[in-house]
């Protein structure tokens, strides 16, 4: 084919591109001119909002196949446990010495055992080990109910690390040099292993999830819902607007709290000695382990980082809700996160956020221009699909040249 | 001392007969259960009520007490002589949850009908409609709390006049939104309905077009298209778009998280005072009044007060009864938590006395060794019963659902007693499983009344 060809080939394409958008356009102008510009506003905000905790959901699942090159599965079921588990520490009344002895103590062994288990009996590094365990336990026990807060993000994270740990020491370290398949299999059982052990152990009641609360009227040591809208009046530089714009403000505080985790997670990569090393690892896991770096504790650290990101997305959306509540059908949530990676690119940090906006503003206007829940569940996979067509690598993933 | 001791033997001998007979008589149903009279004694037999449904998907709030209802029941009959002296038993709970899946209720179903049941307990419209075909052509009747016109009464193919294998202790959902209808036409200023439930066969079996033409003909209209959501998901979308279409009350047909969810939605936009929440039965069920607690309404209590829902059974304030004295009596013997009683663990109890009542009028006419499920469906056709007196049900003339039906309002208790209001009464508050609760009842604003039959075609309405 001559370069002429291929030219007027792909100018074509674009042709029927521009023609499609045009069409969609035409499609979609009428429907939204019936909507009044408040609400069009209003909802623009609230895709843009549910989108930064999809960013979140994303970013888990990106950092691991950053790392590992496995699409992990799992990650909604791992959010959905990290859930049941601050909801246990937030309203048990007196949290077993035990039950949190054990679960510091596992968390910080399997922690220091990351490189093998030699490295456990190395004085220095046991009696660190000790100490750590009993800091954790004490921040899981101490004080009353006044200090739930507390005891639920010590719990949740140390319990998160602890199943990340797992996973990577009970099923994705033994398939190292295995094909990425089985791994990406792995997950998916381990998926419905998780749903499994959450059911078994929470049951199948919904668990209330109330973070973005404050004291409740009547009952003593509850919490209720912040019900109060924040409002944004057409005034000064407003002006335009028709009329208040009333933004919810437990989704508003989840917001700001998923920029800034997202913000956080992306100096720590940038920034960090660990971070950089998990960068360099997911870039050539052989070539990392060439220049010094223990390739398998990098690995277990992003598993562990991974599950605890899973449970702070998993925590900002159920806890914005307007039931704030989990239940053991919580883990299909994902199923929205995983356009949102592919559309950035599997490997894009930057690419989770864009892509969780995007479809987070897209299951919003579908919801804003079309009635009942078809729209809503197809747009994200629409503009995914159309984003594939155009860009198969995503917005920010990498083009791969396989040389034959 | 030959006529002392014969004396004794003699007394000996009649307390032998005696005290049985009279301690079967003690152990035996009390009269106000009016049950038919076992024609057999069939002591040695056990008799196996099947159920298949989700434990532990969306529908688990309600469907756990459900278990514990029969386990209770179970026990209690068993104590009071069993079916004619037969053990009535339930399967293991683990081994019949279908998670909400389909594929799974028709595997569940694949081995459960292999020990051919005599009659299966469903749960959900969806299990009812995808198993109709399969219930009939195995010839096994099931018992439904509600259901849906194609689960009951077939398809478009049959003419939405086929009744099946299938029978509901509640009204058809379109019944009860029709019945609704007459309620709102009369109490709410120029009402319009936005309907809003989740999108599964459960979720869009009362928004029909029979209905919209007959709550239209009573004065009550719709906003043209549903909304759907899935259970969990942000709804603020769905709920702005019916009430910018001009909805002033929303209906529900979802159960649990569903009407929290959108009570608490109406709540967080301001829209409170605009809008009225109601919904199908499961609506003013416990779990609802639970899981609402943590949302507050334009009223300082909870959003989910004042929801209003059709109530075609007695509740558990109506203490009046002695079927709900039983059930209370059970649930307290039983140390079952206030989540526990709930609808469905009323429904659990008059499935099961509704099973019972059905047995022994099968076997009676066609004998219990070789009762089929053909035979206890026939009982059924010809079956004027009201389960523990707290619900009446015709299944003649091809009925397959319940036809009374009443409004009622979900409410907290008040400390002055009935229902909380602020700031004269507030509500009482109780210790939970997790902590202090506030007390949901509901209650009554209407007497029975018969709903409206709004299944195609079985209605006259006007051009």
């Amino acid at each position: 084919m001559t370069q002429s060809n291929r030219s007027l080939q792909r100018a074509g394409t674009w042709l029927f591109y521009a023609i499609v958008a045009l069409l969609l356009f035409l499609w979609l102008q009428p429907l939204a001119a019936q909507k009044s510009g408040n609400t069009i506003i209003q909802r623009t905000i609230g895709g843009v909002m549910l989108g930064s905790i999809y960013a979140i959901m994303a970013l888990g699942i990106v950092v691991i196949n950053k790392a590992s090159g496995v699409f992990n599965f799992a990650h909604g079921a791992m959010m959905m446990i990290a859930g049941y588990m601050f909801f246990s520490f937030f309203n048990t009344q007196a949290i077993s010495l035990v039950a949190a002895g054990l679960l510091a103590f596992s968390t910080v062994v399997l922690g220091f055992t990351m490189g093998g288990w030699r490295e456990l009996f190395i004085p220095q590094r046991l009696i660190t080990a000790l100490i750590i365990g009993i800091i954790l336990t004490l921040m899981m026990t101490s004080g009353g109910t006044e200090q739930r807060w507390l005891h639920a993000l010590t719990g949740a994270v140390t319990g998160a690390v602890l199943i990340g740990l797992l996973v990577e020491r009970l099923t994705i370290r033994p398939l190292i040099g295995q094909p990425i398949f089985a791994a990406v299999m792995v997950t998916l059982a381990l998926n419905e292993v998780i749903r499994g052990i959450t059911t078994l152990i929470w049951g199948s009641q919904p668990k209330s999830l109330l973070i973005f609360a404050e004291p409740h009227p009547f009952l003593p040591d509850q919490f209720v819902r912040i019900q109060t809208p924040i409002t944004i009046e057409p005034t000064g530089l407003l002006g335009f607007l028709e009329g208040p714009v009333n933004i919810d403000q437990p989704r508003f505080m989840a917001f700001l709290l998923a920029l800034a985790t997202f913000a956080l997670f992306w100096f720590f990569f940038r920034f960090t000695n660990i971070g950089l090393a998990m960068r360099a690892t997911s870039e050539n896991q052989q070539l990392a382990q060439s220049v010094g770096l223990r390739v398998r504790v990098i690995l277990a650290i992003t598993w562990a980082i991974a599950t605890v990101m899973a449970g702070v997305a998993g925590l900002f959306y159920a806890g914005s809700s307007a039931a704030s509540s989990i239940d053991t059908n919580f883990h299909f949530v994902i199923l929205r996160a995983f356009p949102a990676v592919l559309l950035g690119g599997l490997e894009s940090i930057g690419g989770a956020l864009v892509g969780g906006l995007i479809i987070g503003l897209s299951e919003e206007w579908a919801k804003l221009l079309f009635t009942g829940d078809v729209a809503e569940n197809l747009a994200p996979y629409i503009v995914l699909m159309i984003v594939l067509i155009l860009r198969p690598e995503g917005l920010f993933g990498e083009k791969r040249i396989e040389r034959i | 001392m030959k006529k002392l001791s014969l004396l004794l033997t003699i007394g000996l001998l009649v307390a032998l007969f005696a005290i049985p007979a009279m301690a079967q008589d003690d152990m035996g149903l009390p009269d106000w259960m009016e049950h038919t009279e076992c024609t057999e004694d069939l002591s040695g037999m056990e008799f196996t009520l099947w159920h298949i449904g989700d434990l532990s998907g969306p529908y688990a709030p309600i469907t756990q007490p459900l278990v514990a209802a029969f386990e209770d029941a179970a026990q209690w009959y068993n104590e009071h002589g069993g079916i004619c002296g037969a053990t009535l038993s339930f399967p293991d709970p683990t081994t019949i949850d279908t998670g909400g899946d389909q594929e799974q209720t028709s595997v569940i179903y694949s081995r459960v009908s292999s020990e051919q049941p005599l009659a299966i307990v469903l749960y959900s419209s969806d299990d009812a409609e995808l198993l109709r075909d399969q219930v009939a052509e195995d010839q096994i009747p099931v018992l439904i709390s509600a259901g849906s016109i194609e689960g009951l009464y077939g398809g478009e193919e049959d003419n939405f006049d086929n009744p099946g294998w299938s029978f509901a202790t509640n009204p058809l959902y379109v019944d009860q939104l029709g019945f609704f209808c007459e309620w709102a036409a009369e109490n709410i200023e120029d009402p319009v309905i936005g309907y809003i439930s989740w999108p599964s066969a459960f979720g869009r079996a009362a928004f029909t077009p029979e209905v919209i033409a007959y709550c239209a003909e009573q004065g009550v209209e719709f906003v043209e298209t549903p909304e759907y959501f899935a259970p969990g998901s942000d709804i603020s979308g769905q709920v702005q778009n019916l009430v910018d279409a001009g909805a002033n009350i929303l209906y529900t047909n979802s159960l649990a998280t569903g009407p929290a969810e959108i009570a608490a939605t109406v709540a967080n936009l301001g829209l409170s005072d605009e809008v009225t929440l109601a919904g199908v039965n499961w609506v003013l069920d416990t779990s609802v009044g639970f899981l609402g607690q943590t949302a507050l309404g334009a009223d300082g209590l909870p959003a989910v007060n004042g929801l209003l829902g059709s109530m075609p059974f007695a509740w558990w304030t109506e203490t009046d009864l002695p079927g709900v004295q039983l059930l209370t009596e059970q649930a307290d013997r039983n140390e079952r938590g206030p989540l526990t009683r709930n609808i469905a663990y009323i429904l659990g109890w008059q499935t099961v006395d509704l099973y019972y009542e059905v047995i022994v009028q099968t076997g009676n006419r066609v004998g219990f060794e070789n009762m089929t499920g053909a035979d206890v469906k026939e009982t059924l056709e010809n079956l004027q019963f009201s389960p523990l007196g707290m619900v009446e049900l015709d299944f003649t003339d091809g009925n397959r659902d319940a036809k009374m039906n009443r409004i009622a309002v979900l409410r907290y208790l008040g400390e002055n007693g009935g229902p909380a209001e602020l700031p004269d009464n507030p509500p009482v508050v109780v210790e939970g499983p997790n902590g202090p609760v506030l007390v949901p009842i509901v209650v009554p604003l209407t007497d029975y009344g018969e709903t409206p039959d709004l299944r195609p075609g079985q209605m006259e309405m006007e051009e």
